[in-house]
């Protein structure tokens, strides 16, 4: 376990005599005026070696965006103070036409969306050979054979086939590989990745990430890798710099920063990752939000947020100090703090077996979309419905969280939306304490419709702009009769606003005032306004950082112990699945394919499917795919 | 207390082009309410001795052939011509909305239903329309209304539904559905506040095109009957006489020009200032 980043620390050491591909020099970006303007980055300094990869942690506001733009030079040059040096040229201060040289043959981008870095009318081969074609003045038949061969570089199957293909012919994970070839098409010195696996499959991550490792390999590539998922960083990068409110708060190797850190803000994030390792019995979420980035006070920024803040914190700023080779960090207390870090207490904390008959039953449910056309028109593709619910039959115990588990399009929100009765299914029934209910929730009785309550993916669309947290958590008390006097109303709103850590000065506010995780709060709630035996969750802390994500899982189970509610918990994350389930459901192509205990899906995965499903999570130790890896096959 | 001020984005401060934008309106407001008692003359009263003089000091705006003084016509005129256009404007959009809401929340066959019906009505050119309408009920300003707001009513329709169609996917329409609402709530209390501010800035630009679309059957000597000061009207008495007098058809057509493009500018400043901070754009 050793030994590893080690090895990786050797082949990737960067040699002082040579020029650092990128050099980051004190640089600082603020947006808007000067005097109130918003400091997304401050100050922030390192350099990255060719042939290395460095990884960017960093949540949500933490500036690893914009630092990522202002590398090629996408932030006004005006709004950037400090250098950034690409192989010694400073950037800020290039000709418009050295800039357009320089992006595409020294440093290009690869995004995190690749459908919106495509476009989606010209073929993907035209859109690498027009870059091939702008940076080389190559004639458009070399430009194309660049292009096929780079998508071979990608390890796409049949490039000459592909590069004949339109965008939306190709899954998430081929477009991904098409723009990293665009990304490569001059030969970059350093390419800049945000986020490139985000918005994929883990699965496709762990294809993808495992790509990038045999593109360094075989070409040399200096890599710039921007993220907030640290095992996706594991993966990839040499070394690591912890972004925090715009600051860099610790770097170093990987090995250092993952495995020891020294920041108290790293170690937070660390606790508060949910692995599928261990089952614990809480997560260690970070408390508060990020600093108001308008006056940054003359402080550790992580100061109001820490668990060891000492009276020094608040008086003055921590420098990046050496606390071994190659490994800084900006805390007081760094001496401490190392051994602070110890390793969390490891507790089966769910029961898993659950007892009693189920609360709800999900018996063989069917879904179907897209209908057989009844008319053969001309010019019309025919398009066979698809069975995004097949055959579905689970049962949620009471008191406990079935979690169902799969990929995007696995058809697990569908079946969510099935039992919330949003969705009539085709076939099937369910049954709340064995008695069928109607498949439409408009259909159902008021105490059927007060015991399923839904707490949905994305927070911003959750709650309806126009109206306040009191008149969102409560409506439900109005609408089932739980309080009939406005000041009985506006008592319990309160009541429940403080069981989700969020006081009586939520009451008068709009959704566009709260954060993320202020959000999903309220949305947590009215779900719980309702006094719900079931409450379903469909990904409720995919959109969130992960120290917000751990302070709501922690607050579901607080909420399940408290109630005694039944959660049907829906997500892609096997790790937050891990965290609270009591029974665990695989779902792939609309079919369950494996389903039972955590220890035993996670323990012991029967099914090939879970086998590869686990094995692809991205954890802090980096893994190897089999033998060394094939270069003849990536030179093509 | 339950529901949301429209605009939270209006308690911003006020630049120069707001203010200029209250005075234009309150200045409508004042002609609109007192334009006959502002008026220096009496806009009716016949003046053979003054007929057809050019504009001087007292007559500002010169007088037309039977001596009336142009400058009061045009102030007395902004009542006709505006009342009908607010009134029609808000007919149109009112229909228009609550179409909208019902087609794109309900969809299947009542939006199908209610939308070809729209389209029906939008297939006719509109000043046609309205021509129609206005002959068949007869020459009243009601119906001048009534025939404008016909036109507008499949324009709103379809603004508001395509709004609604998006809106209708969100999640916080699949909690009030899952918590039971019954459609009406879900039609006035979830999804009207958010098409709010498309309906009023819909609203403000429609007022344009009425004021255009009234002045426009006032010229063709539909709807108004002389010696009704209407703008529209004035300029088709005054275009005989444009060789000898040609300020009896250029300050009429100058005070439509001036009114519709001052309602685009505030429609326009309007739109603009009521983007919800952060609230549409996040998704």
């Amino acid at each position: 376990m050793n030994a590893e980043p080690q090895a990786i620390a050797e082949d990737t050491m960067p040699a002082f005599s040579s020029e650092p591909t990128l050099e980051v020099i004190g640089v600082s970006i603020t947006y808007g005026s000067d005097a109130g303007g918003l400091k997304a980055v401050r100050d922030v300094s390192f350099r990255i070696a060719p042939g290395e990869a460095y990884g960017l942690i960093g949540e949500s506001g933490s500036g690893k965006s914009s630092l990522a733009y202002a590398v090629l030079r996408h932030v006004p040059a005006g709004r950037v103070t400090g250098r950034i040096m690409l192989r010694g040229q400073d950037v800020m201060e290039m000709s418009p036409q050295a800039l357009a040289a320089a992006r595409g043959r020294i440093v290009s981008m690869v995004y995190q969306d690749p459908m919106s870095a495509l476009n989606p009318a010209i073929k993907v081969g035209e859109q690498i050979a027009e870059v091939v074609r702008r940076h080389r003045k190559a004639d458009r038949k070399a430009a194309w054979a660049r292009a096929v061969t780079l998508l071979g570089q990608v390890q796409l199957p049949h490039p000459d086939e592909i590069a004949h293909r339109y965008p939306h012919q190709l899954s998430g994970g081929q477009q991904q590989r098409v723009v990293i070839a665009m990304g490569l098409a001059c030969d970059p010195d350093l390419l800049v990745m945000d986020e490139p696996t985000t918005g994929l499959d883990v699965t496709t991550e762990a294809v993808i990430l495992d790509l990038v490792n045999d593109l360094r390999r075989a070409l040399g590539v200096a890599v710039l890798f921007i993220s907030h998922n640290m095992g996706v960083v594991a993966q990839v990068c040499d070394r690591v710099g912890v972004l925090y409110a715009g600051q860099l708060v610790e770097e170093g190797s990987t090995a250092q920063v993952l495995r020891a850190p020294r920041h108290p803000y790293t170690i937070g994030l660390m606790n508060a990752l949910p692995t599928i390792n261990r089952a614990q019995a809480r997560l260690a979420d970070i408390p508060g939000r990020l600093p108001d980035l308008r006056q940054v006070p003359e402080a550790c920024v992580f100061a109001p947020r820490c668990a060891s803040v000492q009276k020094g914190c608040t008086t003055a700023i921590p420098a990046l100090e050496t606390v071994g080779p190659g490994h800084r960090t900006r805390c007081f207390e760094r001496d401490r703090i190392v051994r602070a870090m110890a390793p969390p207490a490891e507790a089966e904390a769910v029961a898993e077996e659950a007892t009693g008959k189920p609360l709800l039953q999900i018996v063989g449910v069917e879904r179907s979309f897209g209908r057989m056309p009844r008319l053969n028109l001309p010019f019309l593709r025919q398009r066979r419905p698809v069975r995004a619910v097949d055959d579905v039959t689970l049962d949620i115990p009471r008191g406990r969280t079935l979690a169902v588990v799969g990929e995007s399009g696995s058809g697990k929100s569908t079946l969510a939306r099935c039992v919330a009765g949003l969705l009539p299914p085709n076939a099937g029934d369910i049954l709340l304490e064995d008695s069928v209910i109607r498949p439409m929730v408009q259909n159902r009785t008021r105490p059927e419709q007060r015991a399923i309550q839904f707490i949905f993916q994305n927070p911003d669309a959750a709650l309806n702009p126009h109206w306040t947290v009191e008149a969102i958590v409560g409506r439900p008390l109005k609408l089932h009769g739980l309080a009939h006097w406005s000041a009985d109303l506006r008592a319990r709103v309160v009541e429940l606003l403080d069981a989700v850590k969020l006081g009586q000065r939520y009451l008068d506010r709009y959704p566009h005032q709260l954060s993320g995780g202020e959000k999903q709060r309220v949305s947590i709630a009215r779900a719980f306004a309702a006094e719900p035996r079931l409450v379903i969750c469909d990904e409720p802390t995919s959109a969130l950082d992960i120290s917000v994500q751990a302070a709501i899982l922690n607050q579901l189970r607080d909420l399940q112990e408290r109630h005694g509610t039944s959660y049907l918990f829906i997500s892609h994350d096997l790790g937050v699945v891990r965290h609270i389930a009591h029974r665990v459901a695989i779902m792939r192509h609309g079919r369950i394919v494996e389903s039972g205990t955590p220890a035993e899906v996670f323990g012991a995965p029967q099914h090939p499917y879970t086998q590869a499903l686990i094995a692809a999570i991205p954890t802090l130790e980096r893994k190897r795919r089999g033998a060394e890896p094939d270069t003849t096959r990536i030179m093509a | 207390m339950a529901l949301a001020l429209p605009f939270p984005a209006l308690q911003r401060r006020l630049g120069v082009g707001d203010f200029a934008c209250i005075g234009f309106l309150l200045l409508m407001i004042i002609l609109i309410a007192f334009g006959t008692q502002i008026a220096p003359r009496d806009p009716l009263a016949f003046d053979p001795m003054h007929s057809l003089e050019a504009p001087s000091a007292a007559f500002p705006f010169g007088t037309d052939e039977f001596g009336r003084d142009l400058f009061s016509r045009v102030i007395a005129g902004t009542q006709p011509t505006l009342l009908v256009a607010l009134a029609a404007a808000a007919l149109g959009v009112l229909f228009g909305t609550a179409t909208g809401l019902v087609a794109g929340y309900l969809g299947g066959a009542v939006d199908e239903t209610i939308m070809r019906v729209m389209d029906t009505l939008m297939s006719f050119p509109g000043l046609i329309l309205a021509m129609l309408v206005v002959v068949m009920l007869g020459p009243a300003p009601m119906n001048v209304v009534a025939a404008i707001g016909l036109v507008f009513w499949p324009r709103s329709a379809r603004l508001v539904r395509s709004v609604v169609l998006d809106l209708a996917t969100r999640e916080f329409i699949d909690s009030a559905r899952s918590r039971g609402e019954s459609r009406l709530f879900i039609l006035t209390r979830e999804l009207l506040p958010n098409v709010l501010m498309i309906i009023v800035v819909d609203f403000s630009l429609r007022v344009t095109s009425a004021i255009l679309l009234s002045a426009s059957l006032a010229y063709l000597g539909i709807g108004v009957t002389p010696p009704t000061p209407a703008w529209g009207l004035m300029v088709r008495d005054g275009q005989q006489f444009i060789e000898l007098a040609w300020w009896l058809p250029v300050f009429p057509s100058l005070a439509i020009a001036v009114v519709s493009v001052g309602t685009v500018l505030v429609g326009e400043r309007l739109r603009r200032s009521i983007a919800m901070p952060g609230g549409d754009r996040a998704r």
